[in-house]
């Protein structure tokens, strides 16, 4: 690399989750070596107490749910030119997500106890696009570092990142796993964004959703699918909602 | 054709796993279904298997290859070809999957000139095997493609005890020199005439037609619009009727640097036309935007409009679509039998 091009500075933040993203980053070992040769991280709460608010380069991570989140995250969106959104919480609400469905009340109770009526906490957890405008986004519970080095690559390079348009299934055949449907299980992966190579199927277990829903997904015949191999109408809803239920209402809403 | 015992056979191919500089390669079982995939000993060999998951395809069009690796940090810009020449010797390919790999040296080969399949391609030995078992799935008896005289290096068929092998090419009977390999009696070759007769009576599916009509009839059902939207309706657009398929070679191909602008590689995956990304060109323009015209090009391409252009039907029934499409809307033989009863009704 020519020395005399400036390296973007880049910060890390969380919001409600689990981290595990970040840990993800953390866990990129050589790569992350090379990772530091194309950019200056500047605040990364994981791996340094050093913080700078002077960044071209936010990377958020997990999903809003506060007034108090909503304003840290304004004030990053204006110091940020470039906003990404790391993770399933901060692009699809995630699995804070489910609680949007249900009955604030009983799960407040169900996670604060007696403590409940302190937490000044959202009705709903909302994926950080809701509440600022955000660039990009890289999905993923937890993120694929792979993906990740490449949107942050693209964006050092000024190309534009891209994620995959195809589902899961995809990647599932070419590494020649048996189809979870072919086990008497059930599957998200025709209707979720692929990327992550199927590592859930190739592990042995079925895909949840973590990437969130594709583009153009044929809803229908994915519930049909799913009913013929012995789901009930709630039990498909259910297991739509883990992931895909902030997807779902925005599309509702539409 | 020659005869050998199975505890000969058996040991000639575990000659050439410790002796042959090839990788030696096979139907086998991985404890949940049948690949190809490498062997050790012989006795990881099932030539009894019914259908693979992927044909062998990958050995020659791997589902993810390096092509090329570039370096402009070089005083002048350095390009390498950098896909791998492996040689295999591949044992127990049914019929229609040797068809469908005839299918490919032919577009592959000589139609474009690719290098990286040609290599693997001609460095490798095909035996393929008389099928024992047929899938509920597969329909190649229909397509003509459950036996086959060519395509194969050599060909093995089960007797009683023995294994009758016939003689595809120089390759292949270079492979038998060593054996204890007898002349097979006129007794034994009515045996296998026998064998291949008596697999194609095992198919529960099957086109209604001849194969040679199923040009003709895409081309003239092509508007059939009920049965192509009757299939399209339950497609997810998942692309596994494609990347499962034997005759399919559409790939994609990424540009990956190594987090520098200077150093990286060229990369191809496989693609499928189901996808819907897939015809998408530059400017946003889809030319198959909606999920029944991909639905229906899939089909399209299997029966007709490669047949125009080599002369071939791309769908030798080996039933891994039907198999494996998740919401039972991939069938050729039912969805070709379907149009036939609506352009004849
Ligand atoms: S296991 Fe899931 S992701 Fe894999 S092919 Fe089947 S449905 Fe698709
Ligand atoms: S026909 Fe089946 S396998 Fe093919 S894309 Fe549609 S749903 Fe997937
Ligand atoms: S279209 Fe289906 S049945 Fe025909 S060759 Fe391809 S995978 Fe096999």
């Amino acid at each position: 690399m020519s020395q005399t091009k400036m390296k973007p500075r880049v910060a890390f933040f969380d919001f409600t989750g689990c981290e595990g993203d970040q840990l993800q980053i953390i866990n990129l070992e050589e790569k992350l070596l090379k990772l530091v040769e194309i950019v200056d991280i500047v605040s990364f709460r994981e791996a340094t107490s050093a913080h700078s608010d002077d960044y071209q380069i936010a990377f958020v991570e997990g999903s809003i749910s506060r007034d108090h989140d909503a304003e840290r995250l304004e004030e990053i969106r204006s110091n940020a030119d470039t906003l990404v959104a790391l993770g399933s919480c901060a692009t699809i609400g995630g699995i804070n997500a489910v609680r949007n469905s249900q009955d604030f009340d009983t799960v407040q109770k169900r996670a604060y106890g007696d403590d409940a009526d302190r937490i000044d906490s959202w009705e709903d957890a909302k994926p950080a696009a809701e509440v600022v405008e955000v660039e990009y986004e890289i999905p993923g519970c937890p993120i694929d570092k792979d993906e990740f080095l490449r949107v942050v690559t693209d964006l050092v390079q000024g190309r534009e990142p891209s994620l995959p348009k195809y589902p899961v299934c995809l990647e599932c055949k070419l590494n020649e796993n048996t189809c979870a449907f072919l086990r008497e299980d059930i599957c998200l992966g025709p209707v979720t964004r692929g990327g992550c190579d199927a590592v859930c199927v190739s592990e042995g277990t079925r895909c949840w959703g973590c990437r969130g829903l594709i583009d153009n997904p044929n809803e229908n015949a994915a519930f049909d699918v799913l009913e013929e191999h012995g789901l009930s109408v709630e039990e498909v809803t259910e297991f739509y909602n883990m992931y895909f239920g902030w997807q779902q209402t925005a599309e509702v809403e539409q | 054709m020659k005869i050998l015992a199975k505890y000969e056979f058996d040991e000639l191919v575990n000659k050439w796993i410790a002796e042959d500089p090839r990788e030696v390669v096979g139907a086998t079982h991985d404890g949940t279904k049948f690949v190809f995939d490498d062997i050790d000993d012989a006795e990881e060999l099932r030539l009894d298997y019914d259908l693979t998951m992927l044909s062998p395809k990958k050995y020659f069009f791997p589902q993810r290859e390096r092509l090329v690796q570039y370096d402009t940090n070089e005083n002048d810009y350095a390009m390498v070809q950098d896909w791998s020449e492996e040689s295999r010797i591949i044992v127990g390919i049914h019929p229609y999957d040797l068809v469908a790999i005839e299918q490919l040296d032919d577009i592959f080969i000589d139609a474009q000139g690719d290098e990286p399949y040609r290599r693997k391609r001609e460095n490798s030995v095909l035996i393929g095997v008389t099928m024992q078992s047929v899938s509920e799935h597969s329909f190649a008896a229909s397509m003509g493609t459950a036996r086959t005289e060519t395509g194969y290096d050599l060909l093995v068929t089960e007797l009683e005890d023995t294994y009758a092998i016939e003689i595809g090419s120089e390759k292949g009977s270079g492979l038998l020199e060593e054996a204890p390999t007898k002349e097979a009696s006129l007794e034994e070759v009515e045996a296998v005439e026998e064998q291949k007769a008596a697999v194609e009576s095992k198919f529960e599916k099957g086109i209604e037609f001849s194969p040679k009509q199923l040009p003709s009839l895409l081309k003239e059902g092509y508007d059939a619009v009920e049965v192509w939207d009757e299939y399209a309706d339950g497609c997810l657009s998942c692309g596994t009727c494609n990347v499962v398929c034997p005759t399919c070679y559409c790939f994609n191909v990424d540009v990956v640097d190594y987090m520098t602008d200077e150093v990286g590689e060229t990369r191809r995956r496989w693609d499928g036309c189901l996808l819907e990304e897939f015809a998408a060109v530059a400017g946003g323009e889809n030319f198959r935007e909606e999920r029944v015209a991909r639905h229906r090009h899939r089909l399209m391409r299997k029966g007709n409009y490669l047949y125009e252009r080599f002369g071939d039907i791309a769908c030798v029934g080996c039933g891994r679509c039907t198999k494996q499409c998740v919401a039972d809307v991939a069938d050729p033989s039912e969805i070709y039998n379907e149009l036939w009863r609506s352009v004849n009704a």
